[in-house]
């Protein structure tokens, strides 16, 4: 799965609570999607195209685990997320509800926002358009890609249980 | 194998496991509190649309709310208790105390079970012994909720020995706030746990939840303490059925081990923006608060009302710091009514509230106006989470708290002991 986009960069140890403010979680996604981000990046809910991709420090989406952060941001079109590590509730909650995610580290220095960038999930190749820096992340187990094609784990469900409880 | 290993092999129905291997496991209890619960609810009856196959395996408790103060957060529980109707599952309704403790105290969390929440703290469940992991919503309306089931990539286990003597006014949530953050925020990410050491064992049960607490702030899947006699103490006070306690092979294999000496450490605090920002108190004593709150997942268990009386008892708070207590069950407020001790943080100046989650996301209670700073032992500090983004949240012990209340500003404890 490979995508290209405009980059929007973040910073280290951003929290769920700073993706989606907490008292925003029951509202409609129509309206927890203008506040995506707000209190980090103010124009980033305004501007954020589709194809865009999300760039961020260490330990991205760390806090609550609540799935709404990484569907917030599916909403807004953004088509991936690199990030030099994720919080492990947020990793899971992207593969299953299917936004494309990719672990990269070293990636926070090697791009600057708006720098177009060219990702592929499968080998965790990202190359800096606007710079010509390639680098080299961790490229997605086969096993995720699978959930992330079939568009997560509610439609891969049938699947993962079909093949007897082995994955 | 380790006992995360063992638990995994049996409930995906093998003879072993390997690290790094994908299984899809029987799923023995899925807790749910009113927020994830809404949330879950809304993704199983919109986009899965089958039947609830093991009602009694799935458990929600009302916690972020005790009483809600809008007419969405009322709607929100009456379409969570519906939905608990039309499914036969358990609630707990409002006023009975935070998830964790109230699932421990009911007796409904045993030894060598497969856990699974969306609160990011059902790690927390390791502390008996189980396999505890924080899934999404979507995990449990897919697998968990039609099938009773849910996929788990086996970790690695890390083991940690935690050696020496703490002391005086240093709690085992002054160790575990400088473990996380030696650790380092993601310094573990996707390990298994296993907490144990003499300092971890001559610690009481509840003393020792504090450590898979901290795994989730570290990046772990899971954390866990085997059983031992104080455990299976704990646990007869709480369970009349038998169970059955898995512990680990002798052989079994670590990915590491890593050794702690916590003897000599100061009383910790962990300093917004984030929980692995931990200083010793000295460092930021003197910093203004107007709030202080004995609260949390890990907060407020009756070993934290004893503290924070040892020093509130003769003496009042600041007359600017509003000081919250909300017992994390029933039964922590029935022990401290017991022990005098509700009469002792009363006099003292102290408010108590309902058994809930208290100040946790704010849902409640909790919100801060720009610019107002509080001290509690929650478990999270992230700016936004408790009202205004330029509001402060610091973590510390039962003791930190109640000199901090006292003093008007952060506080070392040991200066009132």
């Amino acid at each position: 799965m490979r995508f290209r986009g405009r980059c929007w960069k973040f910073g280290d140890y951003i929290p769920t609570d700073q993706i989606v403010p907490s008292h925003l979680v029951y509202r409609p996604m129509t309206e927890i999607v203008r506040h995506v981000l707000v209190n980090v990046n103010p124009e980033f809910p305004e501007r954020v195209q589709p194809g865009d991709i999300v760039v961020a420090g260490k330990h991205f989406g760390q806090s609550s685990g609540r799935a709404i952060a990484a569907k917030a941001i599916q909403a807004t079109g953004v088509a991936c997320v690199v990030a030099e590590s994720f919080a492990r509730t947020f990793y899971r909650n992207a593969f299953e509800i299917g936004l494309a995610i990719l672990e990269c580290p070293g990636i926070s220095e090697a791009v600057r926002e708006g720098d177009i960038l060219d990702v592929e999930l499968e080998t965790g190749w990202v190359r800096n358009e606007s710079t010509g820096r390639v680098l080299r992340g961790k490229p997605t187990p086969p096993f995720l890609l699978e959930m992330l094609r079939a568009g997560g784990l509610i439609p891969f469900a049938p699947r993962l249980l079909g093949e007897g409880g082995k994955a | 194998m380790t006992l995360v290993e063992k638990i995994l092999a049996r409930a995906s129905g093998r003879t072993r496991v390997e690290p790094g291997e994908v299984v899809v496991a029987d799923v023995d209890l899925i807790l749910l509190h009113d927020l994830s619960g809404y949330l879950t609810a809304r993704v199983f009856e919109e986009k899965v649309r089958l039947p609830l196959r093991y009602p009694e395996r799935v458990v929600m408790v009302f916690d972020h709310h005790f009483s809600p103060p809008t007419e969405e957060g009322a709607r929100l529980l009456e379409e969570n208790r519906a939905f608990a109707r039309r499914y036969g599952i358990r609630l707990f309704d409002c006023g009975h105390g935070n998830l964790h403790n109230v699932a421990v105290w009911a007796g409904l969390v045993r030894p060598g079970m497969v856990v699974v929440g969306s609160d990011s703290h059902t790690p927390v469940h390791g502390a008996l012994g189980c396999f505890a992991a924080a899934l999404g919503n979507d995990a449990h309306a897919a697998l968990g909720f039609p099938y009773g089931k849910a996929w788990f990539r086996v970790p690695h286990t890390v083991r940690i020995e935690l050696e020496g003597t703490s002391g005086p006014g240093v709690t085992p949530r002054d160790v575990a706030l400088w473990l996380a953050a030696t650790i380092g925020e993601g310094g573990a990410i996707y390990k298994a746990l296993e907490f144990d050491g003499p300092y971890l064992r001559q610690l009481g049960f509840w003393d020792r939840w504090l450590f898979p607490l901290i795994t989730v702030d570290v990046g772990a899947k899971c954390g866990y303490i085997e059983p031992d006699e104080v455990t299976e103490t704990f646990l007869r006070s709480v369970l009349q059925e038998p169970y059955e306690v898995v512990r680990g092979d002798p052989d079994r294999e670590y990915e590491a081990v890593w050794r702690y000496e916590v003897s000599g450490l100061d009383p910790q605090v962990a300093c917004p923006p984030t929980v692995g920002n931990v200083k010793p108190v000295k460092e930021v004593a003197g910093v203004p608060i107007q709030w202080a709150e004995l609260g949390g997942h890990g907060g407020c268990r009756i070993e934290d009302i004893r503290l924070a009386a040892r020093i509130l008892a003769g003496r009042r708070k600041h007359p600017h710091v509003k000081l919250n207590i909300v017992p994390s069950s029933r039964a922590v407020f029935t022990q401290a009514l017991r022990e005098g001790l509700v009469e002792i943080l009363h006099e003292a100046g102290a408010t108590w509230f309902p058994p809930s989650a208290g100040s946790n996301q704010a849902i409640n209670m909790g919100a801060m106006a720009a610019g107002e700073t509080m001290v509690s032992t929650h478990s999270r500090n992230f700016p936004g989470r408790n009202g205004s983004p330029q509001a402060k949240m610091y973590l510390a012990s039962a003791l930190t708290v109640a000199a901090s209340a006292v003093a008007g500003c952060i506080a070392d404890p040991r200066e009132f002991l």
